[in-house]
């Protein structure tokens, strides 16, 4: 579980980034974190994993406080996949790569395979265990960089815009196995994007950050379909919210849109 | 007060020589005023930290040599040049665009247009390798390896980082050199802008740099 506790962050004086935040994120749930570019999305999720302190306020998770503690503390707890994934890659292999964090945790070989192999094969990057990860495609360093997160069994993942660079297949890929991850093994996903045809097809909560300010928390269809000024949050309708508005139906995605016109022509 | 970038470049190459001609009460006063210059341009926390990163490098520096023998005064006389010598060029960048000196490098000083650009370049390029090695140890420790145990494990995070950041370097330099290319980067880049104009601050500060450089000359008249 993770709450925010009326946070306020700058990273400069007189510059607030994030102001007077109230949050809390329940175990299993899936939220999308919105908002435009410099809204301070990264920088909530940074909080929580404690690569930042808060000026004032408390951040939690599980119920305790981290204001004393460092990412590693919470690294198999959490696990964060930065926005560049060039910048994560440590190791020479793929296989090691995905290794590092269970290592530095100093588990024993036979788990780290283990851990490691799950891992891999939950991404499809077995193949690929042991190429260059530098040399891998785009998608596939994303998915990498996810397969770290997940090597060390975390109950939360906090993924920093992920969809971006990902051609279509590589997406839905993606975006269902997260989905698959969150509803079978209860995994929390908190998922920073500009995609909101995944925010509405795949995130049951969206909370929207303007200017460091929440100015939103609630389900993607009230957001979406409801009469909230998402254009001027430098947020955009998904094609099918503005399809379905107009043919006065709810639907989250194009099949939804067709399956529900279908039925009102009947 | 505007000193163009030609005369920025004398004065710091003088105070290089200064440091070893000059007194070391008068190489003080020297470091006093680059202080004050640097904390009137920029006193915000990066220059408080640049200027505390030297003098902690000074200060092991002056560990270094007593370590290999020498006494006291001359490894803080030493510690200090040197300072004095690194503060200067920490003056001349936080007052002068890059660009000037390139150009003033190439216009001037006749550095044929590559190095100039390469120097200048290496020198655009700290920001962001600062950046993206913040970032590297950032995702280091979210996979679980805390530094927070001794100096040496903090050392250590650092040869982990090294690698990826000189990989993204190279990658970085390719894109570079290819952007250049396209946008037809030669010999004439840094001729066709115009010539930075002197003023009466500039030969004032070359003044003082032509008899403080003889200083050992006419002192040794006067005396």
């Amino acid at each position: 579980m993770l709450e925010a506790k009326n946070i306020n962050f700058s990273y400069r004086r007189g510059v607030p980034v994030l102001q007077d935040i109230n949050c809390k994120i329940d175990d299993g749930e899936f939220v999308a974190l919105l908002g435009h570019n410099g809204s301070g999305k990264t920088t909530l999720t940074r909080l929580f994993m404690a690569l930042d302190h808060p000026r004032s306020g408390q951040i939690l998770v599980d119920g305790n406080d981290v204001v004393k503690m460092e990412p590693a503390d919470l690294a198999d707890k959490i696990g964060y996949v930065f926005q560049n994934p060039d910048l994560q890659i440590l190791a020479d292999t793929v296989f090691e790569e995905v290794a590092y964090g269970p290592r530095v945790k100093k588990l024993t070989e036979d788990s780290v395979k283990k851990q490691v192999d799950d891992a891999l094969e939950a991404m499809e990057l077995t193949d690929l265990s042991q190429s260059y990860p530098r040399l891998l495609s785009f998608g596939q360093k994303r998915r990498l960089g996810v397969a770290s997160a997940l090597a060390l069994g975390p109950k939360t993942l906090i993924l920093d815009e992920i969809t971006n660079g990902q051609d279509q297949a590589e997406k839905v890929k993606m975006m269902e196995y997260l989905q698959a991850l969150n509803e079978k093994q209860g995994v929390t996903i908190v998922l920073i994007t500009h995609d909101m045809d995944v925010v509405r097809r795949y995130a049951r909560r969206a909370l929207v950050l303007t200017d460091g300010k929440q100015v939103f928390d609630g389900t993607p269809k009230d957001l979406f379909e409801g009469s909230y000024p998402v254009e001027n949050w430098g947020l955009r309708r998904p094609l099918a919210s503005v399809l379905a508005a107009a043919f006065q139906v709810s639907a989250g995605n194009c099949h939804e849109f067709c399956a529900a016109v279908t039925k009102e022509a009947k | 007060m505007k000193i163009t970038a030609f005369s920025w470049i004398i004065i710091t190459l003088a105070i290089t020589a200064w440091v070893f001609i000059l007194p070391v009460k008068a190489v003080a006063t020297i470091l006093v005023l680059q202080l004050v210059l640097l904390l009137y341009v920029k006193h915000n926390r990066m220059m408080l930290a640049a200027i505390g990163g030297l003098g902690v490098f000074t200060g092991m520096m002056v560990l270094l040599q007593m370590l290999f023998g020498s006494s006291l005064t001359v490894s803080l006389i030493g510690g200090l040049r040197m300072l004095v010598m690194t503060m200067a060029f920490l003056c001349m960048l936080s007052t002068t665009k890059i660009q000037d000196i390139a150009k003033t490098l190439v216009d001037r000083f006749h550095l044929p247009v590559e190095y100039a650009f390469m120097l200048t370049t290496a020198l655009r390029f700290v920001p962001n390798f600062l950046e993206d090695s913040s970032v590297t140890l950032d995702a280091q420790s979210c996979r679980g390896y805390s530094n927070r145990a001794n100096a040496l494990q903090h050392l250590l995070s650092y040869v982990v980082v090294i690698r990826p950041l000189v990989m993204r370097a190279v990658a970085k330099s390719e894109t570079l050199a290819l952007s250049m290319e396209l946008k037809g980067f030669g010999a004439n880049t840094y001729k066709n802008m115009p010539r930075e104009q002197f003023t009466l601050w500039d030969l004032l500060a070359l003044l003082v740099v032509v008899v403080l450089s003889t200083y050992p000359f006419w002192a040794k008249y006067f005396q």
